[in-house]
């Protein structure tokens, strides 16, 4: 398939599946009752999905050194804390952000 | 434009301020991944615009990197956006006294940013339309300075230097999301399986591992719950 158009086909398809999920229960079953265990799995979504999407982010591939994901550890897990703690997203960043920079420097100033 | 002059407008729009700054590095990622996987100026601009998910756009841009097919990258978009469900299921409540014109255009800004945002919103109570303006300027905040992040990025993104290790602010991002969240033992059962099946599953092509790890913690989660409800019922 043409780049461009498979480019603009993931812009097509993601894009209407996207909107109709943000739509879904606002407009669509709005006035339809969630089945019960229905209801109760979705209240785990967000938690599996996004810890999903992190940890290959934060973790190292196989293959990749040990010393390239430490830092990375380390700095995400501080990050967790301060989100936990403040629910803040801008705290979160400076935070994850700053630890890695330091950890980093550490690194290259120990080895 | 009246809306631009309505005060719940701009309040939502100025609130959000500190959000869009927070999330400035991820929408420069999302450029940068988008110009590397060779789209055009047009279609990259077609993804934040429309798409208008970052992790959706992420994963688009490195399964298209990947040559994987086009039902592959589909599908995997769909799953990682399936916490919209979650959100629509929330904020119908607060919308329902809107008009369905502003219901259609609050669902096309729904995102994590807003979702939070909103909901504090809704909660502190009022008039529903001042808290749907609230969303509509905090939702508007948050689309025009991404597209403008990702244009950026599209440009700038091989003159950030990669000792600033600014793709590390994606999972950033998602950290501060999902960090608040473990508060329950269910939640973290569904966290620690999805976690633990991600990393296991590392060796699946096409990101498979994120579907499958993605859907067992949300299987697990769902159990632990029921497993809690009879344990405190007895």
């Amino acid at each position: 398939m043409d780049g461009a158009l498979k480019l603009w086909s993931i812009v097509a398809i993601v894009g209407v599946l996207n909107y109709l999920s943000r739509l879904s229960f606002i407009a669509i079953f709005a006035r339809r009752h969630v089945p019960a265990l229905l209801a109760r799995a979705f209240r785990y979504v967000p938690a599996a999905m996004l810890t999903a999407l992190v940890l290959p982010m934060v973790v190292a591939t196989p293959g990749e050194p040990v010393s390239a994901s430490a830092p990375k550890i380390a700095a995400a897990i501080l990050a967790a804390a301060v989100a936990f703690f403040t629910r803040s997203t801008l705290k979160t960043l400076a935070t994850g952000m700053l630890a890695l920079w330091a950890l980093q420097f550490a690194a290259r100033a120990i080895g | 434009m009246r809306l631009a002059s309505n005060p719940d407008f701009r309040a939502g729009f100025a609130e959000m301020l500190p959000a869009t700054l927070a999330l400035a590095p991820f929408g420069l990622v999302c450029g940068v991944g988008a110009q590397a996987a060779g789209a055009s100026l047009a279609g990259a601009i077609g993804l934040s615009a429309i798409v208008f998910s970052g992790a959706a756009q992420i994963l688009a841009v490195q399964l298209l990197a990947a040559g994987a097919p086009l039902a592959v990258i589909v599908l995997t978009c769909f799953v990682a956006g399936l916490r919209f469900l979650i959100y629509s299921a929330a904020m119908a409540p607060y919308l329902r006294p809107l008009p369905p014109r502003w219901q259609k255009g609050l669902a096309f800004l729904l995102t994590d940013q807003a979702f939070a945002a909103a909901v504090r919103r809704f909660d502190a109570g009022g008039d529903a339309r001042a808290a749907g303006a609230h969303f509509m300027g905090g939702g508007f905040a948050l689309w025009s300075f991404w597209q403008v992040t990702n244009v950026a990025g599209y440009f700038a993104g091989n003159l950030i230097p990669a000792a600033w290790s600014l793709e590390f602010a994606v999972p950033l991002c998602f950290i501060a999301l999902v960090a608040p969240h473990f508060r329950t033992s269910p939640t973290i059962v569904a966290a620690l399986v999805a976690g633990a099946g991600v990393l296991a599953l590392a060796w699946l092509p096409m990101k498979l591992n994120l579907i499958v790890a993605g859907v067992a913690g949300i299987v697990a989660g769902t159990l632990a719950d029921f497993a809690k409800e009879r344990w405190t019922a007895r």
